[in-house]
């Protein structure tokens, strides 16, 4: 083998071999990148769960009522959402006693429908683990959690839009209560986010319960890989239960989650394919304009092997430089990626406002896209061009059989 | 004095084309022999066949002893590395290549060291009287500069015979009697065996033997 040959041969055919890179860039950009923006898609699904600290969010509906008469003839007041219904004593018992659960926290989320809208009130036990609705006493942006009776704190954007600051009083069902705090709601945690925080007993005054009374149950696991396990054990233990994961967003998600969970393979193996295809046809080119210079090495006493590892190491080169150029454009690809926020829609039962509020304040968790190339999907780009290289030099090798020097110079 | 080369009934056929018509011969040791022949009378393919760069439709082609009929592609190459030396009225020159690495080319995928292989390169050039243009690509030498560059190839393996088509056939009648004296002095001070192929009988005249061909067959 002389290395000088085949840099010489790939400097003067020199668009080719530019070409040939250039294809292969693309498509490891292109796995890397689809890949990369799957992950991403997966890791954003999972993002509100990750701020809440819990795995599994469970609830209760309300049971389809068929008989109109009895619907609620008044929506005023407070409420308990129709996918947050209570719990019995038996299903916290039934939760209390599954296996694998880290922590556990409970709330109590109620609605409150006015004359000119509605408000969602989150009640919380401050002595249980800092979980979902608990984690907002992490997020005070003025003043202090609630941690008596009668006391308040208000999400920050609708303290501003009732021009309530921390210090005042608010009336909730016709009780005045003495706002201590203002909450800001971290990225992702939208879907534990409500308007007004406040100790769980005083939701349960609101709601005329005495104790016991919960419909938010926050699960964080063990082991988050046994999520499918554990949810089917609630389902089976707890009827008519619904629990939410991070897979209850990417199903939603559908469009580009979908697309890059169920075809992210596919694209970019054809992405890869493509590169593929494309080196062995410049390459296919190269050797029909190359046959002279084979006829000669043929004719000189180089074997079929010593033209194919010629070949390779001419196309492996090039697969190389090609991969490491993919990787390069796939990190940018990425990063360029990184700077798109993307909306996840929340399943409806997570949706702490009323349906019928739609129109005013969508359903979606607005997250920054937390795209990133991991090592070993760099490592396995850089894997596939080298195979690439391999197969299309092993391809390029065989057609070099055929070429029979005494044919080559009686064409010329 | 023993037979470096022989062929015996030799025929070739491209389709229904007959080139090469029960042809036997023999080139012996030292010996420098010449074919010649009109445009299409089978002296190329003859000498493809006899170099071992082509397969004869029928009849058998041994060099030293060894046949060559039977084997395989690969043993041909290995062959050809080995024991044969080529001079062709082309050149044939790789273009990216310069001229000390041409010479060294039939070297390359032979195990040995660079700087011996580069050392007997050059000394060959030498010998050619064109070691200033070892570093020179073929696109800037002379035809007869290349010339000499293919005969130092033809030389490098330190070849039983050589096999020279048509050498001084894109040449001026100055450069031709160069290269033709080169190659006399190959085979007189050296004892080199060479087969050449050539049209002018003026330079066939020159050699020790001159084999005619007409129509495919060996005539005289």
């Amino acid at each position: 083998m002389y290395y000088p040959y085949i840099i010489k041969e790939l400097r003067h055919r020199h668009n080719r071999t530019l070409v040939n890179i250039l294809g292969i860039s693309f498509g490891i950009a292109l796995f890397i990148s689809i890949n990369a923006l799957s992950s991403a898609y997966k890791k954003a699904a999972g993002q509100p769960f990750k701020d809440m600290g819990a795995d599994l969010i469970v609830q209760r509906a309300q049971k389809q009522q068929n008989n109109p008469g009895s619907q609620p003839k008044s929506m005023r007041g407070i409420r308990l959402p129709f996918s947050n219904q209570l719990f019995s004593k038996q299903d916290l018992i039934e939760l209390k006693n599954l296996e694998d659960i880290n922590a556990a926290a409970q709330a109590l989320l109620l609605w409150e429908f006015t004359k000119t809208g509605f408000t969602s009130i989150m009640g919380v036990d401050l002595q249980q683990p800092a979980l979902g609705g608990l984690k907002a006493k992490n997020w005070i942006y003025k003043g202090r959690f609630p941690d008596k009776k009668g006391e308040i704190a208000l999400e920050k954007h609708f303290a501003k839009f009732k021009k309530i600051k921390p210090g005042s009083s608010f009336m909730i069902s016709g009780q005045t209560f003495d706002v201590v705090g203002t909450i800001e709601i971290k990225e992702g945690a939208q879907v534990s986010a409500a308007n007004i925080y406040m100790l769980i007993d005083d939701a349960r005054g609101l709601l005329g319960k005495s104790t016991g009374a919960v419909n938010l149950i926050y699960l964080g696991l063990k082991d988050p890989s046994m999520q499918n396990r554990i949810k089917s054990q609630i389902s089976s233990k707890i009827k008519g239960a619904s629990i939410n994961s991070s897979d209850s967003f990417l199903e939603l998600m559908g469009g580009v989650s979908m697309i890059s969970d169920k075809f992210s393979l596919i694209a970019s193996m054809v992405g890869l394919l493509g590169a593929a295809l494309l080196i062995i046809k410049t390459m296919t080119s190269n050797l029909v304009e190359r046959s002279y210079d084979i006829g000669i090495l043929k004719a000189m006493g180089w074997t079929r092997a010593d033209i194919q590892k010629q070949l390779m190491v001419e196309t492996f080169i090039q697969a190389i430089a090609g991969g490491l150029l993919g990787i390069l454009m796939g990190y940018l690809i990425s990063f360029l990626l990184g700077f798109l926020s993307i909306s996840i829609p929340v399943p409806w039962e997570m949706g702490f406002v009323p349906s019928m509020a739609k129109q005013t304040q969508a359903l979606n968790e607005i997250v920054r896209l937390p795209i990133s190339v991991s090592v070993s999907l760099s490592a396995s780009a850089m894997g596939l061009s080298v195979v690439i290289g391999c197969i299309t030099g092993y391809i390029l090798g065989k057609r070099t059989e055929r070429m029979k020097p005494a044919d080559i110079f009686r064409q010329l | 004095m023993n037979n470096i080369l022989t062929a015996a009934n030799l025929s070739k056929s491209f389709k229904a084309l007959q080139v090469v018509k029960d042809v036997s011969l023999t080139i012996q040791n030292g010996e420098f022999a010449c074919l010649v022949g009109k445009s299409g009378s089978g002296k190329t393919t003859l000498l493809s066949i006899l170099s071992g760069l082509e397969k004869p439709t029928k009849g058998r082609v041994s060099i030293n002893s060894t046949s060559i009929t039977d084997s395989s592609e690969n043993e041909l190459a290995l062959f050809r590395r080995e024991k044969v030396g080529f001079v062709f009225q082309s050149f044939h020159l790789i273009p990216t290549l310069c001229a000390w690495e041409n010479v060294a080319l039939p070297l390359f995928p032979v195990k040995m060291d660079k700087e011996i292989r580069k050392k007997r390169a050059i000394e060959l050039l030498n010998q050619m009287e064109i070691g200033h243009r070892a570093e020179h690509r073929p696109s800037s030498l002379s035809g007869g500069e290349k010339q000499r560059v293919a005969i130092a190839r033809a030389l490098v393996n330190r070849p039983e015979i050589i096999f020279a088509d048509e050498p001084t056939g894109n040449l001026d009648s100055e450069t031709s009697g160069a290269i033709m004296d080169i190659l006399k002095h190959l085979n007189k001070k050296n004892g080199m065996s060479i087969l050449m192929v050539t049209h002018d009988q003026d330079l066939a005249a020159s050699t020790d033997r001159i084999i005619h061909m007409k129509d495919g067959k060996v005539v005289s």
